[in-house]
């Protein structure tokens, strides 16, 4: 009999489920293979494995194991294939008939559909999750809380992607074209994103790093979520590896989370009102909703011409170097042809006719081809204030410069003084952005300079350099970048950023330095380095601590660590200076964290905790400080030991 | 039963049903007649509730049909092209139309499956063939005891012996529970021997609507001849179509079929043969000539 609840209908739940059954059980093997069948394997024999000779706990082992177990990954996936086979018959001209033909109304339709497709998607989760409990209190611990909270981020998602599909496949009337829009609005914050950040990296100046700044933005939660609501377990060892030595763990996300099921049943309602307003007669049309038409076509057009017209530009600028002007111009010709092209194409999917050519359509497309211009110039004129940004000092937890070695600034005043450099690159910027045109015979080199904003964003900017002391520089350009120079060579930022924070209170734990004789026999020089294996470790590191004063000395005195702009290893004056010989050490402080420049540069990921750090100083022969020390120090007895790049490239025919 | 009230539906910038008007009386059997494209499926979607008319009003028993499920539960649709969930059998789907239709009689519909014992209940009803899949709608149908069964092309693909059992099904429920039908068809010659009512359809609209009595004497054929020329008709007898072949004069005549033979044997023709028009005939003058039916078939 008919179900007395208006919004449900049992005969039709019924047939839902035996239709989706199926996919549904496919899902809890699945999770059942990764979540409890993984877990209890791996931990088979976690009484005398390596990781409990290392101290790990049950309860270590399964929070390591929950923390990268996939949800949203699981979720997109099944919401889709389940929500589309609930809702097979919209997209089938029989099938939606019938079906509307029957004594079901479309808000018993939906509902039901609705209810049938969570309850396949869920159910499989629940049972994963009770199994996966099971196992983990049958191998010994009580802490599931990290199982529960990975079922409520998935089961969040799958509500949340659930209310996606089922918008997707309220907007067309094929059910291909339902799957590809569920992938576009799944990805289409971050796709725009991409599209306006690979044409900013070509056009706009400063920006070519732009595609390494990208941080997930809530509106693409299938990378949000991963990223930022998720069981996060932290498992510290020995400096060796050997035994741990504290575990921490935190849920995170939780609040991201009740957003999301916000939105899920504000996108649900959303795709009520479709369906209930759905003209049936759209089915299999290409878009069945008269308003997305345009935002297609249009939106269609203008992401792929601009990406494309970039693109395009940036090959031809390979074979033939371009002013920045000219970059814009040839970029905005061909953007346009594509767009055109583009707009018919879609006008021909959406109305399933190859005669779209008419009046109505050709002002349409004039009018985009207007606003795609408009668009352009915008970017070249830089309204938005994008070249010409500088953040804010109280929005800069730190920034980083990357030239010939990666500094990285946290404190307020270095800060300050970094933007106001930046700020005179971009106050000269019609000087500095044509370099290639400008000075073609020049050597350019990249300075990028890095801004971690306190919330969480990334500002990247790269410039193109040559040689401050070239002497076609002109004196804007010189004035523009020779102060970060001064800034960069200062001996207290060389020996606080490129040595590192403990420098001046850590010991020399290593120390080598390489000496090549050449050997004629061979044809090639034969590498040596002194080890000191013989004498105590109190000697050692007195004796590597004399060298490494001297190299201060020389640090001070300019003569190493010092960075230019247009530099090019194979230039004369290099190679004639700069000796082929290497010089390392090790520096540790066994009370003080070692902070890295360079993975704090590369962002948290790359952060480990560490007391010591290598460092390689290419020395020159007017590093005569830290050569009269390393001979006193018995690293080389000859002069001849000690070659240049140019008389090692002469001995070996280079 | 069914009223519909100046409905419109566009597709685009084509009218589909241009301020549509039909009346189907309660008990009747209402052929719908029309060429392709002349909105017959349109407006039969209209009444099945899968099409929301622009303007106008779709009633059924005086209730709108669009969203409607209380009224939807009283009728049985069969369309052209008939919906089986994938996988179902025949029992399947009757489960499922017993869980759908209140009044679903499950002992008729053993009854009925006596009657086709080429269908094997247990096999997919997909893989049936198109004749038996729509001997299945037809069981389903009747065993959900509607007031009013909608037919859309219902005996096409079937044979004639299992045509006439299905008319025979149908017209014994008509007979016995005063069931409506609205039926559309392209075999006017079926529809004559079973309906009582016709609707003739072109271009979104309803060009005559009447019952068959009344349509098969609202034209006459009458065949005359005279000694020589043929004098002029008096201008009360309006001619549809006039055939000459030699000195027999073929006469469609629209009027009162007794009014039009007295004032013809006014004119003292040596001969006269008044003989009733088929539906198709009346099908044929009505949209505007004999040469219709071949256009439909070349176009």
């Amino acid at each position: 009999m008919q179900s007395k609840t208006s919004f449900f209908n049992k005969a039709l739940f019924k047939k839902n489920i035996s239709r989706t059954w199926i996919p549904g059980l496919i899902y809890f093997i699945i999770l059942a293979l990764c979540m409890p069948v993984a877990f209890v394997i791996s931990n088979a024999h976690s009484a005398d494995d390596y990781m409990a000779q290392m101290g790990y706990t049950m309860e270590m082992r399964l929070y390591q194991h929950m923390s990268i177990m996939p949800s949203a990954a699981f979720a997109i996936v099944i919401s889709i294939v389940v929500t589309s086979i609930t809702f097979w018959y919209l997209f089938n001209k029989r099938d939606n008939y019938m079906m509307h033909a029957f004594p079901v109304n479309r808000k018993s339709l939906f509902f039901t559909g609705l209810i049938s497709s969570l309850i396949v998607e869920l159910v499989p989760v629940l049972l994963a999750a009770v199994f996966m409990t099971v196992a983990a209190v049958g191998m010994g611990t009580a802490s599931v809380s990290c199982i529960w909270y990975w079922t409520f981020v998935t089961v969040s998602s799958t509500i949340l992607f659930s209310s996606i599909a089922m918008f997707a496949l309220m907007t067309t009337g094929q059910i291909v074209t339902g799957i590809l829009f569920y992938i576009i609005f799944n990805f289409l914050y971050i796709l725009m994103e991409i599209a306006f950040r690979i044409t900013a990296s070509v056009l706009m100046f400063g920006l070519r790093q732009s595609m390494s700044g990208i941080n997930y933005k809530m509106w693409t939660p299938v990378l949000y979520i991963p990223a930022n609501c998720n069981i996060y377990s932290n498992i510290i060892t020995d400096d060796y590896g050997e035994k741990v030595i504290s575990f921490t763990h935190s849920f995170n996300g939780a609040k991201y989370l009740f957003i999301y099921l916000a939105v899920a049943v504000v996108i649900y309602a959303i795709s009520f009102v479709m369906y209930k307003t759905k003209k049936l007669e759209t089915v299999q049309d290409f878009i069945a909703v008269p308003f997305i038409k345009p935002i297609f076509s249009v939106g269609m057009s203008f992401f792929i011409s601009m990406v494309g017209g970039a693109a395009a530009a940036a090959m031809i600028e390979v074979l033939v170097p371009f002013s920045f002007n000219t970059r814009y111009v040839v970029s905005i010709w061909i953007m346009l042809v594509i767009g055109i092209i583009i707009y018919y194409a879609t006008q021909m999917m959406i109305e399933k006719t190859l005669r779209v050519f008419s009046a109505k359509t050709l002002a349409h497309c004039a009018v985009y081809s207007v606003a795609a211009i408009i668009v352009m110039l915008g970017l070249r004129f830089d309204v938005m204030n994008i070249e010409n940004k500088v953040p804010d000092v109280k929005d800069i937890k730190w920034v980083g410069i990357d030239n010939q070695y990666i500094m990285t600034f946290r404190d307020k005043n270095s800060i300050e003084q970094i933007r106001e450099l930046h700020q005179n690159i971009i106050d000269d910027k019609k000087e500095l952005r044509d370099l290639t045109t400008l000075y073609p015979n020049n050597g350019i080199s990249t300075m990028t300079i890095k801004y971690q904003l306190k919330n969480g964003d990334v500002v990247i900017r790269s410039y193109d350099m040559i040689d401050t002391q070239a002497k076609e520089a002109s004196a804007t350009y010189v004035a523009a970048t020779q102060p970060i120079l001064d800034f960069l060579n200062q001996p207290k930022i060389i020996k606080e950023h490129i040595i590192g924070n403990i420098w001046k209170t850590g010991y020399i734990k290593d120390m080598t330095f390489s000496t090549y004789t050449y050997d004629e026999d061979l044809k090639d020089f034969v590498y040596d380095a002194k080890t000191f294996d013989g004498i105590s470790e109190v000697d050692r590191r007195a004796k590597f601590g004399r060298v490494y004063k001297a190299l201060l000395k020389d640090i001070d005195e300019g003569k190493v660590f010092v960075q230019r702009f247009g530099y090019d290893m194979y230039d004369d004056e290099y190679n004639n200076n700069n000796l082929y010989n290497d010089f390392y050490f090790t520096i540790r402080d066994d009370n003080n964290t070692y902070i890295s420049d360079m993975e704090m540069y590369w962002g948290d990921d790359y952060m480990n905790e560490m007391f010591e750090q290598e460092i390689s100083a290419s020395l020159s022969k007017d590093c005569k400080h830290t050569l009269k020390a390393l001979k006193e120090e018995e690293f080389y007895d000859s002069d001849e030991l000690i070659i240049t790049y140019d008389e090692y490239n002469e001995r070996v025919s280079y | 039963m069914i009223k519909v009230n100046k409905v419109t539906k566009k597709f685009g910038d084509f009218v589909a049903l241009d301020s549509l008007d039909m009346n189907v009386p309660k008990g009747a059997i209402y052929g719908l007649v029309g060429p392709n494209g002349a909105g017959k499926s349109t407006i039969i979607r209209h009444l099945s509730g899968v099409y929301k008319q622009d303007a106008g009003q779709v009633l059924i028993d005086g209730q709108p049909v669009y969203e409607n499920d209380d009224i939807k539960r009283r009728y049985a649709v069969i369309p052209d092209d008939i919906f089986y969930f994938t996988q179902a059998n025949t029992i399947d789907m009757m489960k499922f139309y017993k869980d759908m239709y209140p009044k679903f009689d499950e002992e008729l519909f053993k009854k009925i499956m006596d009657c086709f014992p080429a269908i094997n209940p247990k096999k997919m009803v997909r893989s049936l063939s198109k004749g038996m899949q729509k001997q299945v709608a037809f069981m389903l149908s009747i065993a959900s005891r509607p007031e009013l069964m909608i037919l859309d092309e219902p005996v096409d693909g079937l044979d004639p012996v299992m045509r006439r059992q299905i008319w025979s099904l149908i017209m014994s429920d008509v007979a016995e529970n005063g069931l409506t039908v609205l039926v559309s068809s392209h075999n006017l010659r079926e529809l004559e021997d079973v309906c009582d009512h016709v609707g003739i359809m072109n271009h979104g609209k309803l060009l005559i609507e009447r019952s068959l009595d009344d349509l098969q004497t609202s034209i006459t054929k009458i065949q005359i001849a005279f000694e020589g020329e043929m004098p002029e008709l008096p201008p009360e007898i309006k001619v549809l179509k006039k055939i000459t072949n030699g000195r027999v004069h073929t006469l469609i005549v629209k009027g009162e079929p007794k009014e039009a033979e007295q004032k013809v044997a006014m004119m003292n023709p040596l001969l006269m043969d008044v003989l009733p028009l088929t539906l198709e005939e009346i099908f044929i003058y009505e949209l505007g000539g004999e040469n219709y039916a071949v256009k439909d078939i070349i176009f």
